[in-house]
C-alpha cells in the first residue's frame, strides 16, 4: 500500500513535469519567429568594390575587444593563400578569389553573419538566448547560452562558432552587427573603417534599391543576383558580385526561410506531446513487464 | 481669344529662349542624358550618373591645380596622415589613359566639379546612392594604383599618424613634374610572320615627322605600362592590338610588306619614295604641313607655288634662303628673276645683259 502510494506520487509528478517541459518547449520554439521590424537596417557588400585591405577585420576586433596584430600587418596579402572562415578570433574575414576577366582586380569577399530576417539560429536555440532585434541584428545572451551548439548546426551559412578554449565558459561567437555601437547611433565598425565603402549601411529596402540600380547601371560589372534578397527568406546583409556566388564559396540556398523547415519538423514531433507521451508509454511498458516478471518469479520458486 | 493665347505662347517662349538651353551650347544628343524621347518638366527621365559622356569643359593640364592637400578628414586620433595629391602631375599623365574624366567623371555644363560637390563627407547619411567622399577618393586612387603595384598598402600614399598630431606640411608643395619620358629612336621588332620577320619601327619619325601624338598609340595604358612593379605579369600586346595601332594609317589587312621585311628597313626617305628630295627647310616639316588632306599623300606638285601661293615680293623674307637682297632688287617681283617658276637658279637676263648668277650677287649672302 505504501509502495503503491509512492508510485502514484511519482506518476503524478513525472506527468506534470513532462507537461510543463512540453509546454515550455513549444513556447520556446514559437519565440523563434522573427520579431524584427518590417524594414530593418542592413548592409550591402559590393564584392566588386572591395579591395581586400582587411581593415574591417582589424576594426571588428578592436570593437569587440579581441586581440589583434597592429593595423599595418593587415597589408600583408599572404592571408589570402588559405580560405578562411570567421571564428572566435575574428568575427569577420575577407577571402580573395581570382577574377577571370581582370587579373589585377581580384574579387574580395567579406564573410560574417548575414543576420537573416528569419534566423534559423534563433529558432534552434533551446534556451532562447538568440534573438532577432528590431534593427535587424541577430544577437545572443551569453548568460543564457548553455553551449548546446544547436545554432551552429542550424545556421544555413555556418556562421556561429564555438569558443572551445574556455571549457567552463561556454560561449558562441559571431558577428553581432555591432549591436552595442548601433545602439549609440554609431556605424558598425567595419562599415566605418572601409576605405572604399564596399560595405554600405542603410535601410534594407534602400539597399535593395541601390543594389538594383548598380546592376542596372553596370550590367557588365555585376551578375544579376543580389544574394540575401530572397535567400532563406531574406537577410539583412546582402551581396553583389561579378561572378556566380557559388564560385565565391557561398552556399546554394532556397528562398524558404530555414526555421520554416526545421520548425515544421520539430513542431510536428512535439505536437500533442508525442515524444514525452511515447517515451513514458515505452518506460511504463517496461516497468509493467518487469513488475509482472518479479511477481511471477516467487511463484515459480 | 486664340490670338491672345498665341501671343502669350510666343512671348513666353521668347523669354525662356533668352538663356540658351544646355543642349545647344554643349552639342549634346538628347539621348545622352534622357532615357525617353520627349522629356518633360514632370518627367525629365534623366539618366543616372552619365559619367564621361557629359564632360564639357576641356582644359590643359597646365591650368589644373598643382598639388592638393587632402586633409578634410584630419583628426589627431586618425591612423593615417592626410595625403598630398600631385594633381597636376596626374593630370599631365592622364592623357595617356582616359583623360581628366577618368576622375572627373561627372560634369554637367559649366566648370569642372570637385569631388565634394557630389560626394557627401559623412558615411552615415540619408542618400546612399553615391559613395561618400572618403570612399570616392580611395576608389579613384586605388583603381589605378593597385593595377601596377599589385598591392594595397595604405602607407604607399599615407604616412602613419602614430598618435601624434599630424606633422604634415600644409604649405604648398613644390611643383612636381613627371621626369621626361625617354622615347626610342627606332625599334626593330622580330615577329612570327614568315614572309617578313622584321618590322622596323621608326618611333622618332612617327612623332616628329608624321606628327603622331603620344596618345594616338599609347591610349588606355595608364601608369601600368611603365610603373608595373611586376613586369613579368605585363603581357606583351596581342598581334591584333599592335595592328590596330598601325591600322589607322597603314593598310594592315592587305599590305604586309609596307612594314614587314626580311631585314631592317631604313627610315622614310622622301626623295627615294617620291623622286623629290626635300631640302633642308622642308625636311624639318611634318608631313601634314604640306599634305594637308588627312591620309592623302599624292597629288601635290613640286612647284613651289603649289603651297606657297600667297608669297609675293612684299611679304617674303628673301634672307631665309641665305641671300639678303639689296635695296634695288627688293623692289623686283619674284618672277622678274625666277623665270618659269624656277626658284633654284635666278636669271638676270630680264634687266642685265652680261651678268650671270652666281658671279654677280643681287645682295649679300647670309650663310
Amino acid at each position: 500500500m505504501k509502495n503503491q502510494s509512492r508510485r502514484d506520487f511519482l506518476k503524478i509528478t513525472t506527468i506534470s513535469a513532462t507537461a510543463l517541459v512540453g509546454a515550455s518547449a513549444t513556447k520556446l520554439f514559437a519565440s523563434g519567429n522573427p520579431t524584427s521590424s518590417i524594414d530593418p537596417m542592413g548592409v550591402l557588400v559590393d564584392t566588386t568594390v572591395c579591395i581586400g585591405c582587411r581593415k574591417c577585420e582589424w576594426a571588428c576586433k578592436k570593437a569587440h575587444n579581441i586581440d589583434t596584430k597592429p593595423i599595418e600587418d593587415y597589408d600583408n596579402r599572404s592571408a589570402f593563400e588559405n580560405y578562411r572562415r570567421p571564428d572566435h578570433t575574428s568575427l569577420t574575414v575577407v577571402n580573395e578569389f581570382r577574377n577571370p576577366t581582370a587579373e589585377s582586380k581580384p574579387y574580395d569577399v567579406k564573410v560574417q553573419c548575414m543576420h537573416c530576417n528569419e534566423p534559423a539560429c534563433v529558432s534552434a536555440c533551446i534556451v532562447g538566448a538568440m534573438t532577432k532585434q528590431e534593427n535587424g541584428s541577430v544577437i545572443w545572451d551569453t548568460d543564457k547560452c548553455i553551449g548546446c551548439r544547436f545554432c551552429m548546426v542550424a545556421c544555413p551559412f555556418q556562421i556561429p562558432t564555438f569558443e572551445y578554449h574556455k571549457a567552463l565558459q561556454p560561449d558562441i561567437t559571431k558577428c553581432d552587427f555591432c549591436f552595442e555601437r548601433t545602439k549609440e547611433a554609431l556605424l558598425p565598425a567595419c562599415v566605418e573603417i572601409c576605405p572604399v565603402e564596399a560595405v554600405t549601411y542603410g535601410k534594407r529596402s534602400e539597399l535593395l534599391k541601390l543594389a538594383k540600380k548598380r546592376i542596372n547601371l553596370y550590367p557588365e560589372r555585376y551578375k544579376e543576383h543580389i544574394l540575401g534578397e530572397h535567400e532563406v527568406g531574406g537577410t539583412s546583409w546582402m551581396y553583389l558580385a561579378g561572378m556566380d556566388f557559388d564560385k565565391l564559396k557561398f552556399p546554394k540556398l532556397s528562398t524558404k526561410a530555414a526555421p520554416g523547415v526545421s520548425e515544421a519538423i520539430q513542431h510536428g514531433i512535439f505536437s500533442y506531446f508525442v515524444p514525452p507521451a511515447s517515451l513514458f508509454a515505452l518506460l511504463g511498458g517496461i516497468m509493467w513487464l518487469n513488475k509482472n516478471k518479479s511477481k511471477s518469479e516467487p511463484d515459480t520458486e | 481669344m486664340k490670338i491672345i493665347s498665341m501671343i502669350i505662347i510666343i512671348l513666353s517662349t521668347g523669354l525662356f529662349a533668352q538663356e540658351k538651353p544646355h543642349f545647344v551650347t554643349q552639342e549634346l544628343q538628347c539621348s545622352t542624358c534622357h532615357t525617353c524621347e520627349v522629356p518633360t518638366k514632370n518627367n525629365p527621365c534623366v539618366r543616372e550618373c552619365i559619367r564621361e559622356y557629359l564632360v564639357s569643359v576641356k582644359h590643359s593640364a597646365k591650368e589644373a591645380p598643382e598639388n592638393i592637400l587632402i586633409n578634410r578628414f584630419e583628426k589627431i586620433e586618425n591612423i593615417y596622415q592626410p595625403v598630398h595629391f600631385t594633381h597636376q602631375l596626374h593630370a599631365e599623365m592622364s592623357h595617356l589613359a582616359g583623360g581628366c574624366q577618368t576622375c572627373h567623371h561627372y560634369n554637367p555644363p559649366g566648370r569642372i566639379l570637385t569631388c565634394i560637390e557630389c560626394h557627401e563627407t559623412g558615411r552615415k547619411r540619408e542618400d546612399i546612392s553615391k559613395p561618400d567622399l572618403k570612399a570616392a577618393y580611395h576608389r579613384q586612387c586605388i583603381d589605378c594604383h593597385r593595377g601596377w603595384s599589385h598591392e594595397i598598402n595604405c602607407v604607399s600614399c599615407h604616412a602613419m599618424n602614430e598618435g601624434k598630431p599630424s606633422n604634415i606640411d600644409t604649405k604648398p608643395m613644390p611643383k612636381t613634374v613627371h621626369p621626361e619620358i625617354k622615347t626610342p629612336e627606332r625599334m626593330v621588332i622580330n615577329t612570327e610572320y614568315a614572309n617578313g620577320k622584321i618590322v622596323t619601327f621608326n618611333h622618332k619619325e612617327h612623332v616628329d615627322l608624321f606628327g603622331l601624338e603620344c596618345q594616338s598609340c599609347h591610349s588606355q595604358e595608364s601608369c601600368i605600362k611603365c610603373h608595373d612593379k611586376n613586369p613579368d605579369k605585363l603581357k606583351s600586346k596581342m598581334v591584333h592590338e599592335t595592328h590596330e595601332n598601325c591600322a589607322s594609317c597603314h593598310d594592315t589587312d592587305n599590305n604586309c610588306s609596307s612594314c614587314h621585311a626580311q631585314k631592317e628597313k631604313p627610315g622614310f626617305d622622301h626623295g627615294q619614295r617620291t623622286g623629290w628630295q626635300l631640302n633642308k627647310l622642308h625636311s624639318k616639316l611634318s608631313c601634314s604641313s604640306c599634305h594637308q588632306k588627312k591620309g592623302v599623300f599624292t597629288g601635290l606638285k613640286s612647284k613651289c607655288s603649289n603651297c606657297h601661293d600667297s608669297w609675293s615680293s612684299e611679304n617674303f623674307d628673301h634672307a631665309i634662303t641665305g641671300l639678303r637682297l639689296d635695296e634695288i632688287h627688293l623692289e623686283n617681283e619674284c618672277a622678274d628673276c625666277h623665270i618659269d617658276d624656277n626658284f633654284t637658279k635666278p636669271s638676270c637676263g630680264n634687266c642685265h645683259d652680261d651678268i650671270e648668277y652666281p658671279d654677280f650677287m643681287p645682295g649679300t649672302l647670309t650663310k
